[in-house]
């Protein structure tokens, strides 16, 4: 059964915090880390994917790519926390030569592939769901794209060979925050109607709020379970930078890491959450 | 069939296709490029043959999904295509990853030859061979061809075939085992050719128009490009005390810079000529007899070369 909603808001606020204390020690992308964090929590902590860090590398368990591989630190928190390393690790995170790193790495416990040069993530995924189908085997594949990321022409190849092969159990999430590196999506070579692009490329596609861990895990589930013979897209609205309001959705914070008293104004921010 | 008469391409397809009909978790993937060769396999292994359409880049990062999950996977197409065209995948999802993936290229060099710069592979052993983790053949004959399929087969990570087209002259017997990266397949005294690849018929040519001025010129067939055999190769080039390069490539990066590297590396600084396409006659369109000449890679332009700068 899926925890209570009220306890993965409480992860997601917790993974904020300890996301933040990486990316003040050791760098990385902290606004589209805090993006996707509820769609990692709902992920790896709602009761969707089929997962065991007992046993990290079983044949039969889901995979999660992390295409927009410049999430990790969040990432990296969350399997910590669901215990596929210990949090102790963490504290390496960017520093001197570090396992971890502000890109996963597949040599690190819970992490499928090594990402981020945007676009690999949904072919690599399409490899993997195609190989279940040659092997019958009931495992999905997860993978998570920036929206910037759907600029990549590589993406659509793959958009075209999932819905070719029929790779129901193949599962997109596009984390739809509007933002890319400097700009807003539709300011820069405009996505919109993306919805409409994904269904025209033969894939199942529904809309959610990124945010509510009710509609994740509800669109998680359905995609999930569904076997119609189409890939699934799930177009998550979220907001970059989501849980500091003076990062949120405001293109300067992309590269920018929090600063003296940013530091603290952004924990205090996280903070009030739990309490 | 004899693989002798093979077509390089054909003669490893062959080899292949017994290997994937004994494992299941052999997969083929081709950018919508055919040979004759696979058509049986299309037919007979068609859950193991995936056309991924014209789109190289995305075949890449599935075949390293498939490998991901214990798959063989082979990619096949036009050199170019499945190399530079595809570069970040194949630097990303297979060297950095270290997935036993084997890219297979037909047309190396100016093998694709009227076709123009778009399809001649000049510049892949360059580029492939700084990969880390990227082992580069170059083969040379049908028989070495065959023998690819069960040694890729076997490889643990990512590696570059690249093939020419067409039948070749045949360098070796049936029961080579290539495992050894090189050959001196013909003993000198004065001057050591090293070749690869279709220029490896060019060096045996070179080498006997060398006898009638005297000259004894030794030939190594350097097929596996990485990892170099620095052994075998520095007790060879050790015999002689000068050595020209001959390669229907790039002057940069490729086999007369890795042979330079190599003599850095090992302090046998012995004079050194590197014949292969200056930047100037890249890109150029013709058949390949007038390209290579065109390039200084045709016999005569070759002997002369050499002779020159013997006698420099």
């Amino acid at each position: 059964m899926p925890i209570k909603h009220e306890k993965l808001e409480k992860i997601a606020t917790q993974t904020r915090i300890k996301t933040l204390d990486l990316c003040v020690s050791g760098g990385g992308h902290l606004a589209s880390a805090f993006s996707c964090v509820d769609i990692l929590v709902a992920l790896y902590c709602g009761g969707i994917m089929r997962i065991d860090f007992v046993n990290p590398k079983g044949d039969d368990r889901d995979r999660f790519i992390l295409s927009k591989g410049h999430a990790a630190s969040a990432l990296y928190v969350i399997l910590s926390a669901a215990g596929f390393f210990p949090e102790a690790e963490l504290a390496d995170y960017g520093k001197g030569l570090c396992k971890l790193g502000a890109h996963p790495d597949k040599d690190v416990s819970g992490i499928e592939a090594t990402t981020g040069s945007l676009g690999h993530g949904l072919g690599i995924a399409c490899g993997i769901s195609l190989a279940a189908k040659m092997d019958s085997k009931d495992y999905k594949s997860f993978v998570l794209l920036g929206d910037g990321e759907c600029s990549e022409g590589q993406i659509w190849e793959a958009a075209l060979f999932a819905s070719r092969h029929k790779l129901d159990n193949l599962i997109g999430i596009v984390d739809r925050n509007r933002l890319c590196v400097t700009d807003f999506t539709e300011d820069c070579i405009c996505l919109d109607p993306l919805s409409d692009k994904w269904e025209s490329f033969g894939w199942d596609v529904c809309e959610i709020n990124g945010h509510s861990f009710d509609e994740l895990i509800k669109a998680l589930s359905e995609a999930k379970n569904k076997k119609n013979g189409k890939p699934k897209m799930i177009i998550a609205g979220t907001v970059k930078g989501k849980g500091v309001s003076f990062i949120e959705n405001n293109p300067i914070w992309h590269t920018k890491i929090p600063f003296g008293k940013q530091i603290d104004a952004a924990r205090k921010e996280l903070d009030s959450k739990i309490a | 069939m004899k693989i002798s008469i093979l077509d390089m391409r054909d003669a490893f397809f062959d080899a292949l296709y017994l290997i994937a009909k004994s494992d299941k978790n052999v997969v083929l993937l081709t950018d919508d490029f055919g040979a004759p060769s696979l058509d049986k396999f299309r037919k007979d292994l068609a859950k193991q043959y995936i056309n991924a359409g014209i789109s190289e880049q995305n075949m890449v990062s599935v075949a390293a999904g498939l490998a991901l999950c214990d798959k063989k996977v082979y990619m096949y197409a036009i050199s170019p295509f499945v190399t530079v065209r595809c570069y970040d995948q194949i630097k990303v999802d297979l060297c950095v990853m270290n997935l036993p993936v084997t890219a297979v290229g037909v047309g190396a060099g100016f093998a694709y030859d009227n076709a123009g710069p778009t399809h001649h592979s000049i510049d892949d052993i360059s580029v492939m061979r700084v990969l880390p983790n990227m082992t580069v053949y170059s083969p040379s004959d049908s028989v070495m061809a065959a023998a690819l399929a069960e040694i890729s087969y076997k490889s643990i990570g990512p590696e570059y075939i690249r093939f020419d087209r067409g039948k070749t002259q045949i360098f070796y017997d049936d029961n080579e085992h290539f495992g050894e990266g090189l050959k001196e397949l013909r003993s000198g005294e004065d001057v050591l050719l090293i070749s690869s690849g279709v220029m490896t018929g060019r060096a045996h040519e070179i080498a006997h128009e060398l006898e009638k001025s005297n000259l004894k010129a030794g030939v190594i067939d350097l097929y596996r490009i990485k990892p170099l055999n620095e052994k075998l190769l520095l007790k060879i080039v050790s015999a002689y005390d000068k050595i020209v390069t001959l390669e229907e490539h790039l002057l940069g990066g490729g086999l007369g810079s890795l042979i330079a590297e190599f003599m850095a590396d090992n302090k046998v600084l012995k004079p050194l000529k590197r014949i292969a396409i200056s930047d100037s006659r890249a890109y150029s369109y013709g058949d390949r007899k007038s390209l290579q000449a065109y390039c200084g890679l045709d016999l005569n332009s070759c002997v002369k070369c050499v002779l020159d700068w013997i006698k420099s």
